[in-house]
Order: C-alpha cells, then structure tokens, then sequence
C-alpha cells in the first residue's frame, strides 16, 4: 500500500499535466504582472523600472486604495459569515425535507449559473431610484432611498445592497458545496445518533457540523477569496461610484489598468491583492480545517 | 457500472474533442502564415476567405459598437460605409471590422498594442485618449495623406477641422462627423410655462427653470448616474465663468480659482431643478424621462437625436434646441476620429478607407439619418433630416467657437474622470470646496509637477 | 403528539423555502417580461406587463447577435474545458490528496495562487504570450485558459473530497491486487462522484459565462461566444435593454439544461447513500 501511494512515476503522471498547463498559462504571466508592478508600464510603450513607486504610491497617495480595501474587507466578511450561516442553513433544511428538494435546491442555485453582468443589470433596475422597490414603496407612501447612490456612512448604502445581491447570487453555491459533502456522511450515524435520543438539530450539531468541517473551510476560503476579486456585480451595478465609493480592489485594479492604462499601478493592486488572500486562506486553514480527515 | 459507461463516454468526448482542436490548430497556423505575409488578419465575417488570393489588401478596422446588433444610427451608418467599401474595391481591398463594445474596447486595444497586432485603422475620441496613441507612436502620422488629392479642401475649415486631432502641426486623425451638446427642450411644456424667449444667459435659465416649476413641470432632466451627463453640464458652466483649460494646463490656473467656484455653486444652484431622482438615474434614464415628457430640458450631445426620435416617433416635432445660454457663443463639440496604425502594411488601403467615411454619400447620412453634423462641406436634404438637426446646425452655425467635452479636455483620462466624479459627489452635497480640493490635488500630484 | 410538533415544524419550514423562491424567481421573471417589451416601454413602467408580446425581440436577438454560432462556440469551448480540467484536476487532486510525496503541500499552494490572482492582472502578458503562438482569435486560445482557470477550485475542492475518503477502501484495493492507475480510475473517481458533480458544475458555469478574456482574445465575428455576443447590444450611448435579455433568456436555456443534468447527480449521490463517509 505504502509503496503503492510512493510511486515517483505515477505521482509525475498525475501531477505534470496540471503543472505544466498552469505553469505556463497561468503562473508566468503571473510573474509577469508582478515584474510590471515594479515598473511605470501602459502596456502601449516599453516598461520602464521603477522599483517600488507603485507601492509607495499605493499606500500613502492613494484615497481610493483605502476605500477599496475598507469595502473589500466588508464584502470579505461579510460573504464568509453570510454565506456560511444561510449556505448551512438551507443545506440543512434541503437535506431533511422530502417533497420538493429538488425543486429548491434548483431554484436557489438557478442565480449561480446565470451571468453577473446580466444580473448587475436586472438588479440596478430593481433598486434604480424611479423604478423596483422605490415604485413599490411608493404605493405605502414611502419615499424610498437612492439604493444605489447613498453615501452616508462608514459602510455606504450601495454597498450594503450589492453585499445582499451577491449572496442571493452566490449563496446556492456554498449550498451545493454543503450538500454534497453531507450526501457523503453516513446514513447510520445519524440512526445511531437518533437511538440515543439526539434531535434532528442535535444531530445535525453533533454529527453533521463536526462531519463537513473540512468542507467548512474550503467553502469558506472560496468565499473570501471569490469576494476579495469580486468584480462583475459591482461593476455592473454602480461601476464602482459614484465617486469610487462603491471601489473594490479589483474595480480600483481594472479602472487603473484598463480605463487609464496605468497596467504597472494595475499589476501592483493585483499582487496587493494576491498576497491579502494569501493571507485569509492560511487563516482560515490555520483555525477552521483542523486535521480530522479520517472520518 | 455506470460509471464506467461515463467515464467511456466522456474519455470519447475528450478524445473527438482533443481531435477537432487539433485541426482548429493546424488551421489557425494555417492562417498565421497567411497573415504573416500580409500582415492582417484574414476576414472572415462574409464566410468568403479572400486572403489567399495574394493581390487582395486586408486591413482591419477597430470599433466600439456591434454593426449588426446596433440600433445606433451612426453606427448604422458606418456599416454601410464598411460595405460600400468592400463591394467597390472588391479584389483590391478588404476590410475587416472587429468590434467590441464600448465598455471593453480600450481593453482590447491596448492587449491588441501590446501584442504587437494593432488593428490597421481604429476609432478614437480626440483629447487625451488620442494622445495615448500619439505619443508611443501607435497612430501614424496622415498630414501627407490628408494635404493629398485636395482630400482636405472637402472639410469645413480646412485644416480648423483638425485642431483637435493635430498635434506639433501634424495630424494623426481624421474627423468623422461632430456632435454638439445643446439644450433639448419640450416646446409644448414651454409654451405652457409661457415662455416665449428662448434663455440666453445665466439669469433668463434659471427664470425659465422657475417658470416651469411653477407651471407643474420639473424644469430640467439629467443623469448624475451616469458621470460624464452632469460633467457635461459642469463643463458648460466652467467656460460660461470663463475658466481656461490651457491656464489649467500649464499650472498657472488652480482648480480653486473663483470661475471654478462660481460654476460649480451655479450647478448646485440649478440642481434645485433636476428631476428628484437624477442623482440614481443613469444616461438612459435621463433620456427618457426627457422624451416620455416626463421633464423640459435635456442638455445632451446631439447624438441623443436618433434615440429620442427612434423610442418616441411622436415627440420629434414637439423638440426643439436651443444653445446653452451664457456663454457667449461657445458650444461642446465631439467628434468620433480614426487614426491609422503606425505598423500598418497598406496604408494606402486604410486612406482609402478614411475617405469612404467623409465622402458625400456618409456624410450625407450623417446628416440626413445619423442626426450628427458633418464635417465636410456636403450638400444634404434638409426635410430628410431629424427635426432637430437644422436647429443643432443652427447652433454650431452661430457658435463663436467650439471646445471640447471637459472630461476629454484635461491633462489625461484620469483626470477627466477625476473632474466628473468631483462635480458628482458636488452634487451629491459635498461642500463646493472640497469636492475642488480632490481635483487640484490630483493635478498637483499627477500633472503639475 | 410528537407527530404533530414535526408537521408544524415542517410547515414553518416550508413556508421559509416558499418565501426564498418569490426572492429568487421574481427578479428573473421580471427579466422574461422585460424580453418582450420595447425599450421605450422599460423607460415609461419597467415592472407592468406588455403591452405587446414582441417575438421579434427573439428573432432579432437570434440572427442580430449570431446568437446559433456563438451558442455552438461556447458548447464547444465550455464542454471541452470541462472535460479536461475536470480530469486534469481530479489526477492531480488525487497525487496531492492520497499520493505520499514531499512536496505535496507545496504544489497545492502553488495550485492555489491561480485562484487568488483576478484574471484583468494577467490578461496583458498572457494575451502576449498567446499572440507569439498564433492562438490569438482563435478557439484553442480560449480553451487552454478556461481549463486553466478551472483548475485551482477544481482541485482544491477534489483534494477535499479525496482526503475525506475511508482509507480501507484503498486498503482494500491494493490487497486485490490493483495497481495505483486502477485504484484511481476504479475506486477514487467513483467515490468522488459527488464532488465531481458540484465542481463540474461550478467551472461549466464559470466558463460559459466569462466575458473579458473571450472579448480579448476573439475578434472574428464566427469565432465569438455567447457572453460576447450578449454584450453586442450595448451601444456606446444606449444600451438596447430588451433584445438584451432576450439574448440572455436564450443563453440561459443551455446552462439550466446542463445545471439540472449535474445538480440531481447530487441528490441522487444523497438518497442513495453511496458514498460512505
């Protein structure tokens, strides 16, 4: 067995297609970028080094890097603990009802498949400030904020909004994760469980938590990671305004690089970036995924 | 079991689908070679492959709107002319366009650049974004082409037509057809409102704005959603005050001086008639609110003639257009421009192309169905034309002089952006001062050094 | 008495579940309504009805966005791109997972930084790189990345589910005499199914619904997929909102095919309790 699990060749064989494809078309232009960070580059004209200007820049002259990060971090925590209690939730709910799982659980993931853009779109309609929720406040005879131009607050309005149309997005995801980790637990710990007089919430705390733990945290370093390079919603719902108010990391990445051709300043939010959800995944392993493989 | 019939299944799927890439590779390389010697990419659009055939020149032309999926007219407008051009020079020349939308068409030509395959002729808003491809030498230099074959003496004021696309006395674009941002207005609503005079300074605005309001109508539609609508406003109150970009430019102005104050004071002023969502409201909201009769003015680009009459048939001739009071005859003016690639291997073929967009029969459409002024000295049919076009060519017609949109005005993109989002968050109640600060200390930083 | 307390339970359960799915479908509905109206309708009362069903809403979307091609075009690319990650990834999920070598932990850091990393910040040098190939414009260039792309999630998700499984069964395997490819192929996959299923699921839709690198990397108007397609009817001052979603209704129906193909998989896995945890 031991020597089976040993065998150089056939870890080669496994390991070098993945390797050499994601070396090669991801892990290069990587190192690309983070080259470009050290350098003043438009991506029209030759790079020209500059060191760690761009950095420099980063953290002390620029104001929307500090919004970006501010609201980065809230979108961050606010996915994996959102995400986590509803994405558990309704696994749990799913998986001990009888009639109509199917039906459900298709519905909540129906958002997962669809496009954000296309969805950015749908949801700036549902939150614009003549038409959606304020035509129907209307009808009460309330005056409805502006959604999705609001700015008070440490915290502002659209972000709290777009915070809520991405777990409505995203939230059938970590359900399916949940799911499909729980159809892997064994039917006869929970008859064991029920012989010795556990609940149905009992059981679930005592045998199916301990049980996707794992999966817990790989769900959870998805989310925080899948919510620090959070792009399409925002851009496509308030386009990271007004006023950069609504500025993520990779909004204020692509405005940079994209809309004024700043590619090295780009490249060096990029690698900011990169090494903040270096940071959170080896959190999250650290404290949530403690070994307890063997089941 | 099962899963044995999947796994068979899917290893064939691979398999038939490693093969069909295969053959997409050999082709592809197939096409590469091809386009090494011509130095284009083939066509591909009519399905007819004419790249073989070594006599024909491919060009490509880069552009922000699809030609089939538009509902824009100009665009529209430039599909025929992209059609008459390859039927004409069939077996000679042939175009292809590659087009994106608007939202990621920088994106795209920057990675093109980049990657050393620069489409041969590309479509670009002049001001700072034309100076991005100046200045590494990505567009070419056309003075010679344009002072050739009399080209020149078809556009209105000669090489005054160029002043935005000339730098150091040479020009690296070409002008397609200008757009003037004038004030939109609901003739009905006026009449109503019994004003007889159209405004013609700061004072006669804000009175017809009164009088409106107090006839039941909300004077004035806008989008601060959408950034550059207020700017453009913004823009126009600036240069009322009598602000100078160039004093801006070479840093003997600041952003903090008293034409920068009043103006940004007069726009908070007239906000107390906008429409009381036109903080969310986005461009195309605006618009409609303007032509559903929602509300009296518009102040838009005159491109906005051919989707206020395209969504409302009825409304065109309840519009009329006045030019923005104040400021002395001085009107915005856009134009869309191409510029040639500087690595292009036919330039003869891209020139070729250019002139199909400033000959009688575009720029007639321009005029006649696009809604936008054109920039030669064509003859047009008048009644052909939007209602609106006369009273826009009116406009530009009397305008003393014309300047550029304020965002494409400044030192760079970025700092055009920088003024839109200041007069944004102005609106949205940021004190007058502040909201100046962020602008000047942008220059400071980044422009003034 | 106990009997009843579960009923009421289940009642109150239900009703929460009723409630989310008005959450979820009323937007999307909304989104079929507006694919039949006119633009200038969504401008005067985007939330009533129609006043006229516009079918040629449909039929403009289908032949103005190339809507047939581009749909063959992301079949294509997104089916092949699954395909091969998923079994890219699942082989080198299962060296890192179950295989002992020193340098497992590093190469799934390594795997994992390709997560981390947004897709703008290397769109620049890999379209370079991919430009220098030939395999710019074309559908290969596309396929190449997505498979890529996919391949972090999919094994860090797969290396989860390897790791989870019962170290008997391997036991098992190799006493009846199986060599290391067939206790893969024969007794990891299989137990895997599940995992397969949500992570197949996740990169299909991630693929078909990418837009920038697809954008960037395809201009021939027969090459373009579906995301591509559906930005078509942006114009640069106006966007056409109803031919939009109609285009974007007629782009879903393949993914919710696919979804509901994957996504029962799962539930099956679930009722029949096949894989022992």
């Amino acid at each position: 067995m031991d020597k089976l699990l040993r065998d150089k060749k056939a870890i080669f064989i496994f390991i070098a297609p993945a390797f050499i494809l994601f070396t090669f078309i991801l892990f290069i232009p990587i190192c690309q970028s983070v080259y470009y960070s050290l350098c003043e580059y438009d991506a029209l004209t030759k790079p020209v080094f500059v060191g760690l200007d761009n950095y420099v820049k980063l953290f002390t002259k620029d104001k929307t890097m500090k919004i970006a990060i501010k609201n980065s971090m809230f979108f961050m925590i606010f996915s994996a603990v959102s995400q986590l209690i509803v994405g558990l939730l309704l696994a749990a709910l799913l998986t001990n009802i009888n009639k109509g799982r199917n039906f459900f659980k298709n519905v909540y993931y129906l958002p997962c498949v669809l496009s954000s853009a296309a969805l950015g779109l749908l949801w700036m309609f549902i939150f614009s400030s003549q038409f959606g929720i304020n035509q129907i406040l209307a009808l009460f005879g309330i005056e409805g904020p502006l959604w999705l131009m609001d700015v008070k607050g440490f915290i502002n309005l659209p972000m709290k909004v777009i915070a809520f149309v991405s777990l409505w997005q995203y939230v059938g995801q970590s359900m399916m994760l949940y799911m499909a980790q729980i159809s892997g637990i064994d039917k006869s710990l929970y008859e064991a469980s029920y012989i010795d007089g556990a609940t149905k919430p009992q059981a679930f705390f005592h045998v199916t938590l301990p049980l996707i733990r794992p999966m817990v945290a790989t769900a959870m370093s998805l989310n925080c990671i899948g919510s620090l390079k959070f792009f399409d919603l925002i851009f496509n719902m308030t386009e990271a305004g007004p006023n950069h108010q609504t500025e993520v990391l990779a909004t204020h990445l692509y405005t940079q690089g994209f809309k004024y051709f700043k590619y090295g300043y780009a490249s060096a939010i990029g690698v900011v970036l990169l090494i903040l959800c270096l940071i959170v995944t080896f959190i999250i392993n650290k404290f949530i995924k403690v070994k307890s493989y063997e089941m | 079991m099962k899963w044995k019939k999947v796994m068979a299944t899917t290893m064939a799927a691979v398999m038939l689908v490693a093969n069909l890439s295969a053959c997409g590779n050999s082709e592809n390389s197939a096409k590469d070679t091809a386009t090494d010697k011509t130095g284009t990419t083939t066509d591909t659009s009519s399905g007819s492959s004419t790249a073989s055939s070594g006599d024909v020149q491919e060009i490509t032309w880069m552009f922000w709107d699809d030609l089939n999926a538009t509902e824009d007219l100009i665009s529209l407008g430039y599909k025929d002319t992209v059609e008459r051009f390859n039927k004409d020079y069939e077996g000679v020349y042939h175009v292809t366009p590659i087009t994106t939308n608007l939202e990621e068409y920088y994106t795209k030509l920057n990675a093109l650049v980049a990657a050393g395959e620069t489409p041969d002729v590309f479509i670009v808003s002049p001001g700072p974004n034309l100076t991005t491809y100046v200045d590494p030498g990505v567009a070419a230099d056309l003075t010679d082409y344009v002072k050739a074959d009399g080209w020149l003496d078809t556009f209105n004021g000669g090489e005054g037509a160029f002043s935005q696309q000339t730098y150091d006395g040479k020009i690296y674009a070409v002008p397609l057809n200008i757009a003037a941002a004038c004030v939109f207005y609901n003739t009905e609503m006026f009449e109503a409102a019994g004003i007889s005079e159209m405004p013609t300074d700061w004072n006669g605005m804000i009175d017809a704005c009164e009088k409106l309001q107090s006839a039941g109508y909300t004077p004035i539609t806008i989008s601060a959603g959408t950034a550059w609508c207020l700017s453009m406003l913004a823009g126009y109150l600036c240069d009322a005050e009598g602000a100078d970009l160039s004093k801006i430019a070479d840093g003997s102005a600041s952003w903090l001086d008293a034409p920068f104050v009043n103006a940004a004071n007069k726009m908070v002023e007239l906000s107390k008639y906008f429409q009381p969502t036109a903080a969310g409201d986005t461009n195309d909201v605006a618009t409609a609110n303007f032509y559903n009769e929602k509300a009296a003015m518009l102040i838009q680009g005159s491109w906005a003639i051919g989707q206020i009459n395209g969504a409302n048939p009825d409304f065109e001739s309840k519009c009329g257009v006045f030019a923005f009071p104040g400021t002395n005859g001085r009107v915005i003016a856009k134009s869309d421009s191409l510029a040639m690639s500087s690595a292009t291997k036919n330039p003869e073929a891209c020139i070729a192309f250019m002139k199909y967009f400033t000959d009688d029969t575009a720029q007639k459409y321009t005029a006649e169905v696009g809604g936008k002024i054109p920039v030669t000295k064509v003859e047009y049919d008048e009644s052909l034309a939007p209602a609106q076009l006369p009273y826009v060519m009116d406009v530009f017609g009397k305008a003393s002089s014309t300047f550029g949109f304020y965002n494409e005005s400044l030192a760079s993109t970025e700092a055009g952006s920088t003024f839109d989002d200041a007069m944004v968050s102005i609106y949205l109640g940021t004190p007058v001062e502040e909201g100046l600060q962020v602008v000047e200390d942008f220059y400071k930083d980044n422009v003034w050094k | 008495m106990k009997k009843k307390k579960v009923s009421i339970a289940s009642i109150i359960i239900y009703i929460f579940l009723g409630l989310l799915v008005v959450v979820y479908l009323a937007p999307l509905l909304w989104m079929l309504l507006v694919s039949f109206k006119t633009n200038a309708e969504v401008m005067t009362s985007p939330f009533g009805l129609p006043e006229v069903m516009r079918w040629d809403n449909y039929s403009f979307a289908w032949t103005a966005g190339y809507l047939g091609k581009a749909t063959l075009n992301s079949a294509i690319v997104c089916v092949t791109a699954l395909a091969l990650s998923l079994l890219v990834g699942s082989m080198a999920s299962f060296a890192i997972a179950r295989m002992r070598w020193k340098l497992s932990k590093l190469v799934m850091t390594y795997f994992l930084i390709g997560m981390m990393v947004p897709v703008h910040c290397v769109l620049i040098p890999l379209f370079k790189t991919f430009s220098g190939w030939g395999l710019s414009n074309s559908l290969t260039g596309l396929i190449l990345p997505y498979i890529t792309f996919s391949l972090p999630m999919t094994i860090f998700i797969m290396t989860g589910f390897f790791e989870n499984m019962p170290v008997e069964l391997f036991e098992a395997a190799c006493i009846d005499g199986c060599n290391i490819y067939e206790v893969f192929l024969k007794i990891a996959l299989p137990l895997a199914r599940t995992g397969f299923f949500v992570t197949g699921l996740m990169s299909f839709v991630g693929n078909w619904n990418e837009l920038l690198l697809a954008m960037v990397f395809i201009s021939d108007d027969t090459k373009k997929t579906l995301p591509v397609s559906l930005s078509k009817f942006v114009g640069p001052y106006n966007t056409n909102y109803t031919q939009m979603f109609a285009a974007i209704i007629i782009a879903i129906i393949p993914t919710i095919i696919v979804y509901c193909c994957f996504s029962n998989k799962i539930v099956d896995g679930l009722t029949a309790g096949a894989v022992k945890g």
